[in-house]
């Protein structure tokens, strides 16, 4: 059934399809919508799922490491702050190896306070050991959710699902809704076989000895390289039951391009547009999404990028001192792959727009500049 | 014990951070330096009681309502708990622990109880052993012959028991008043030491008139002298034979034999032991006025004190440092007697102070009769020179009574001078005992060994203070107006209550407690008995300071 | 069988790692005997999270799940919720929390808990300090004691934090103290706890030989003595907060007494420990006032 939602809606609908059996929450602007469904859908049934209506963020982690331990299917869904209060739990949710998602509206992080989109909430994640996964429709938001379950429970890790705060979390789409009868055929229910039980009990999270943490932290590590066949595997069986196909990254117009832009999120469809406009110019460029930030598809961004000739990465996010987070993921991905110049620009912060205008204005810029800058490329500051 | 999960490989791992075994691969018993120990000891009570009775013992079966149990633990070291019970001066609460808390437990009162309930259940008493060739001969039917002649036959020997008087009990039978034993309870305990096995009576037989000690000596296999102290002392003092003065043990005989005396006269009861007490209370209770003198004070009253206090409460008056210098007799006939006013000295032989005459002091008293009560001692023509004797009383070697001739053995107050009933009845079933070791050629058993053991011994967080169960009573007022006995035994509910108020002293009795509380779950609970796995004891010592009864100890690791 | 004071079955097994004479190991010793095997525990951070053995191995025969130091209530809403939506309605989620955990870094996440009312039993074993970091003082650390973060020349002012009044002001079925000095009292209080639906409150006076600076034998003897000296009152709440049963049938001991043999306290001159036990007393009055006064208010919503 096709129906205009908002994305936060559409993360409520992929969770109902998903058959989520205990929701735990706690509400925060740009996400509060994804509650206030859930809490409804509940309340009427339509979920049959337990809501525990924490008092934080960390609870509602802790509460869904609580239920995936006792082998049930565990969501939850927070943005910003929330998921910063989070991360001692989704630490947790690692190391207890849980099949947990998250949907994390990406918001930027205060002071100042701001309620806009950018990504370092999520990325200030990235070495927790959750799977992460960035969105770009309203339609993917909510098709992302049973594939997350479905890889995290092969796996054993948890999946993050990101989408950007207001672009999606807020803005109506045609979405083709996703009915629980269709979808069990694809997720089949959970039922672990190890999880807290009284017939076979097991303790979990004892001390470890530096004997064997690192084992298990490999283990984990294991897991997550596991997890890229799967991603992929799982993206396109959900595209045979439903005629969308997902993969670790999208290229577009990448086979003869000269220049190709590396983007993720929501950005990555105004990007295109640029691109169509440049290639209607006759400018050999190309775009490349980076869908799965976690684990990171290292091949596919290397088969990809090692055809062009120059790189450049944008980044809603800053990592205070070293560039932006994808571009340094890019390039550790090229090193001695290629000698090509990787470049990378840093915008968006804070909600920032990132209109098709600044898009091409870094293209350009791209063409021109010669050699990677040892400083980051701010776009649009106000110097 | 398991052993440690090892993993070579990440493989070999559980995919979640999860356990797979318990902890018993770590023997946490490395870590202690001092070890507890289960380690019974001997409690108080038990060596309070010259017969040594398990007391710590029947008191947790009489608890469990193990009954005959409990009676049958009190057999093995005394036949005649029904009398003991009511007539024992109970030395054992003396050391009772409890006694230091707030009241000895009333081990007496719980002893009568079961005592009673073996002479209402005959059948409690098991069968003797099959019958031995071994016959004994036992001279004297007070406790200490009962004693030993149940020990005896029990044991399968037969026994022929001379007693010189009709009836037999000795002192139990003409000393003590009916009010204190009945003469029923009596029968009764003797019936059953009678019935117990192989034992013949010779009542009204004399040894040494009747018969010869060494025609006894000669178709015995061994003899038992339990003949007591049959005399009465003399107060040596001028008209001392004259009417009206009396020895206080004739008085008592026939009070106790039922002759109907008039004591409807002023009486004086010289003496301050049990002997006085009794001629005094018999005395009262015949009508008369009584006055106690005794030489010394209240304190120095050899005479059960509870004994002392029911005569005084029954309006026996006292007088004491005093005692009689002269009797004036006037024709032939007491009328008077003046007594000399004494004071303490310095502590005798005894220990206690000794009385001295207080010089020129002296007072008179219209006296209707005079009972003495000063003492009793040995009648040993029938014995003497065969036995070997000491300050007139028959000389043994060793703790079971061997004398100087190989098979005679002697106890009670013939040996020991004027005692009481149950160190003549432990006397007599440690002769008895000794006699069947010689017997079957078995060896003594290793002494006792005395621990110390207080107050401090006992966790007393465990305890509320509650006061000793008395024995139910008739009134004093109902008492003194006859031979009915005052004190009624325990029913079951009293026996219970008061049984609960024991410790007991150093003996596991099952409490849990050092099960329970043992934070290492080191301590295997058994029926009968608890085990501390040392494997895995890490020697905090919580299970034995929270026994409330000393009932574990302390080792040194390694010892 | 000679019948046993508490239930034979050991759940708790030897071999585990805690300190000589270690109270919460004797607590939880009891709990289990109590919950029986239909039970699942939830640990945070704190002593039994190291108790409990060494991966892979634990000591403790049912389900554990060690979670996060300030979780142990809402992990264990979670696990209940986990279960029940698997069908399984029978088994007890039980945290099992520090006085840390539950009086400090754990309270927000107990207090959500116990205001949702879910169907878990939380048990703060309360050793009055953080003692698997080494003895910090804690919210629940009483007044005059000494820890490493209350040296002697400035032990601890201000009173131990009254959790007990903060959970009944959440209106929960059932709040109650316990001591491991107490068995019988401690297994019917968890087997009260289990039988009742949501969130239940139990708070048990665990002594800690190596914290308190007490000789282990005496941690039974302390935890004994913390009631009889009314330091640690005995209490259940019941009724919704609406009925408080305080246990007065004890001989009553001193508090010098209960502090003597405790190296926590030893710093104290005599006036200072005569003004703790003047609060001690007041407290105890203040706890029966409250008592009489609940129940004399008619109609009060039982
Ligand atoms: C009046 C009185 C009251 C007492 N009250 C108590 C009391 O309350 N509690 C207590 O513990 N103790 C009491 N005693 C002491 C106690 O009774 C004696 O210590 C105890 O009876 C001694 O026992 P026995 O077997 O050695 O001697 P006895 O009881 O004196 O028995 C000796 C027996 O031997 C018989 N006999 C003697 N000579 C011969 C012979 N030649 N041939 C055959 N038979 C002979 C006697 O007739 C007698 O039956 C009391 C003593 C008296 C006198
Ligand atoms: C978030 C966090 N902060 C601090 C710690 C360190 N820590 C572990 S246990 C503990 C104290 C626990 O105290 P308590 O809850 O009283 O339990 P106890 O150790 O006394 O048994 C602390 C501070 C931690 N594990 N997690
Ligand atoms: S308390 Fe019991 S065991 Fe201890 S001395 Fe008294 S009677 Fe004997
Ligand atoms: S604590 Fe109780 S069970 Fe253990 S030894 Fe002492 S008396 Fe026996
Ligand atoms: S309580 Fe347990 S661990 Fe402690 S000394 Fe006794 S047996 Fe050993
Ligand atoms: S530090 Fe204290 S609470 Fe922790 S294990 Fe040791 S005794 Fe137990
Ligand atoms: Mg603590």
């Amino acid at each position: 059934m096709k129906k205009v939602v908002m994305g936060n809606h559409a993360v409520s609908y992929g969770v109902r399809a998903s058959e989520v059996k205990v929701i735990s929450a706690y509400p925060i602007t740009p996400q509060t919508h994804v509650v206030e469904l859930l809490s409804e859908l509940v309340a009427n049934g339509e979920i049959d799922a337990k809501f525990i209506k924490v008092e934080s963020e960390h609870s509602a982690m802790a509460a869904c490491v609580g239920a995936s331990a006792a082998g049930s299917r565990a969501f939850t869904a927070t943005s910003s702050q929330g998921l910063l209060l989070m991360t001692e739990m989704l630490h947790w949710a690692v190391g207890a190896r849980l099949p947990i998602v998250l949907t994390n509206v990406n918001r930027a992080i205060g002071p100042p306070w701001s309620i806009w989109t950018d990504q370092n909430d999520s990325l200030s994640m990235r070495d927790v050991g959750w799977i992460q996964i960035y969105c770009e429709s309203n339609q993917e938001t909510q098709d992302a959710i049973p594939q997350a379950f479905k890889i995290a429970e092969e796996v054993n890790l948890p999946v993050m699902l990101v989408l950007d705060a207001f672009f999606l979390s807020h803005t109506y789409e045609i979405v083709d809704l996703l009915e629980t009868e269709q979808v069990r055929d694809f997720l089949p229910p959970y039922n672990p076989e190890i999880k807290l039980d009284t017939n076979d009990p097991h303790s979990f999270g004892n001390l470890a000895s530096p004997d064997y943490y690192m084992e298990l932290r490999y283990m984990i590590e294991e897991a997550m390289n596991d997890a890229r066949s799967v991603i992929k595997r799982v993206g396109k069986e959900f595209g045979e039951h439903f005629g969308r196909y997902y993969d670790m990254v999208v290229p577009y117009r990448c086979d003869d391009a000269d220049v190709i832009l590396v983007t993720s999120g929501t950005v990555a469809s105004t990007t295109r547009a640029v691109i169509d406009e440049m290639r209607d110019e006759g400018i050999k460029i190309g775009a490349l999404k980076i869908r799965v930030f976690r684990p990171f598809p290292f091949k596919e961004v290397s088969d990809i990028l090692c055809s062009t000739k120059k790189v450049a990465v944008l980044d809603r996010n800053i990592s205070f001192g070293n560039h932006g987070v994808f571009y340094q993921e890019v390039k550790s991905a090229l090193y001695g792959k290629t000698d090509i110049p990787i470049i990378g620009y840093v915008l968006g912060l804070g909600g920032r727009d990132v209109t098709p205008k600044v898009i091409r204005e870094i293209a350009d810029k791209a063409i021109k500049d010669k050699n990677p800058e040892p400083y980051i490329n701010w776009i649009g500051v106000k110097r | 014990m398991s052993k440690q999960i090892k993993f070579e490989s990440y493989r070999e791992m559980p995919i979640r951070p999860m356990t797979l075994d318990n902890m018993l691969w770590n023997e946490t018993g490395s870590w202690r330096n001092v070890k507890p120990v289960y380690d019974n000891k001997v409690s108080p009570c038990i060596l309070g009681c010259p017969a040594g009775e398990n007391i710590q013992h029947y008191i947790q079966l009489v608890i469990d309502k193990k009954y005959k149990e409990a009676w049958e633990t009190i057999i093995e070291s005394n036949p005649m708990p029904a009398a003991t019970g009511r007539v024992c001066s109970h030395p054992c609460m003396g050391k009772c622990t409890r006694g230091d808390y707030d009241e000895a437990v009333n081990i007496n009162a719980i002893e009568s109880a079961l005592g009673d309930m073996g002479l209402d259940n005959p059948g409690w008493m098991r069968e003797s052993e099959k019958a031995k060739k071994k016959k004994v001969a036992v001279i004297g039917s007070g406790p200490a012959g009962l004693s030993a002649a149940f020990y005896l036959a029990r044991g399968g020997y037969s026994v022929t028991l001379y007693e010189s008087e009709k009836a037999l009990g000795g002192v139990l039978r003409w000393g003590i008043p009916e009010y204190r034993l009945p003469n029923c309870v009596l029968d009764r305990v003797i019936e059953s030491i009678l019935n117990s096995g192989p034992i013949s009576v010779k009542a009204e037989t004399v040894v040494g008139k009747d018969i010869k000690l060494k025609e006894l000596e000669d178709s015995f296999d061994a003899v038992f002298i339990g003949v007591g102290l049959m005399e009465s002392r003399k107060l040596g003092i001028p008209n001392e034979d004259c009417e009206g003065v009396e020895s206080g043990l004739e008085y008592l005989k026939r009070v106790n034999s039922g002759d109907n005396l008039d004591s409807s006269k002023k009486t004086v009861v010289i003496g301050g032991g049990n002997t006085a007490m009794d001629v005094a209370r018999s005395a009262l209770r015949k009508g008369s006025d009584v006055t106690v003198v005794y030489r010394r004070t209240q304190a120095e009253m050899p005479a059960i004190a509870s004994e002392i206090e029911e005569a005084e409460k029954e309006g026996v008056n006292f007088r004491f440092l005093a005692a009689p210098k002269e009797i004036v007799a006037e024709g032939g006939k007491l009328s008077k007697v003046i007594f000399q006013e004494m004071e303490l000295g310095e502590p005798d032989e005894s220990g206690r102070r000794r009385p001295v005459p207080l010089e020129g002091k002296t007072f008179t008293m219209e006296v209707g009769r005079l009972f003495t009560a000063i003492g009793e001692k040995a009648d040993l023509d029938g014995f003497v020179p065969e036995i070997d004797t000491e300050w007139d009383l028959i000389k043994v070697s060793g703790e079971f009574g061997e004398t100087n001739s190989k098979n005679i053995f002697a106890g009670g107050d013939i040996v020991t001078g004027a005692a009481s009933v149950v160190e003549a009845v432990a006397a007599g079933r440690k002769a008895a005992e000794k006699i069947i070791r010689i017997f079957i050629g078995e060896a003594d058993p290793p002494k006792q060994e005395e621990t110390e053991f207080g107050i401090e011994n006992i966790n007393v967080d465990y305890f509320t203070k509650s006061n000793r169960t008395l024995k139910p009573r008739i009134s004093v007022e109902e008492a003194k107006n006859g031979f009915e006995e005052i004190f009624r035994g325990f029913d079951e509910q009293l026996l219970q209550k008061e049984v609960d108020r024991c410790f007991s002293c150093g003996v596991c009795n099952y409490c849990d407690n050092c099960w329970v509380y043992c934070p290492d779950a080191a301590i295997v609970r058994k029926d009968d008995r608890y085990e501390i796995d040392y494997d895995y004891c890490k020697g905090c010592l919580v299970c034995v300071e929270e026994c409330p009864r000393s009932a574990l100890s302390i080792e040194e690791e390694g010892k | 069988m000679r019948e046993a004071r508490i239930p034979t079955e050991e759940l708790m097994g030897s071999g585990h790692l805690a300190c000589q004479g270690c109270g919460a190991t004797i607590a939880m010793r009891f709990a289990l005997k109590a919950l029986g095997r239909e039970t699942i525990l939830v640990i945070p951070a704190c002593c039994w999270a190291v108790i409990d053995g060494t991966f892979p191995h634990s000591a403790v025969d049912i389900p554990i799940f060690h979670t996060a130091f300030e979780t142990a209530a809402v992990t264990a809403s979670g696990v209940k919720a986990g279960l029940e939506m698997r069908g399984d309605f029978e088994t007890t989620v039980v945290a099992w929390a520090g006085d840390g955990g539950t009086f400090d870094i754990g309270l927000q996440a107990l207090s959500g808990t116990a205001e949702r009312n879910d169907d878990i039993i939380y048990v703060c074993y309360d050793n009055e300090a953080y003692m698997n970091t080494g003895i910090q003082r804690s919210s629940s650390t009483p007044v005059g004691s000494w820890t490493t973060t209350t040296p002697v020349t400035n032990y601890k002012k201000r009173p131990k934090k009254n959790m007990v009044d903060i959970m009944a002001a959440h209106a929960i079925p059932y709040i109650a103290t316990a001591s491991v000095a107490y068995p019988e009292d401690l297994i019917r209080k968890f087997k009260k706890a289990k039988a009742i639906k949501g969130t239940k409150y139990i708070q048990v006076l665990a002594p800690c030989p190596t914290g308190w600076k007490l000789s282990p034998e005496l941690s039974i003897w302390a935890a004994r003595k913390a009631v009889t000296s009314k330091v640690y009152p005995m209490l259940e709440i019941t009724e919704n907060g609406n009925k408080l049963t305080v246990w007065k049938d004890f001989e009553p001991t001193s508090f010098k007494e209960y502090i003597k043999p405790q190296g926590r306290f030893r710093h104290l001159k005599e006036n200072e420990i005569e003004e703790i036990a003047k609060g001690v007393e007041s407290s105890w009055q203040r706890l029966l006032a409250r008592e009489k006064m609940l129940a004399s208010i008619p109609g009060l919503d039982t």
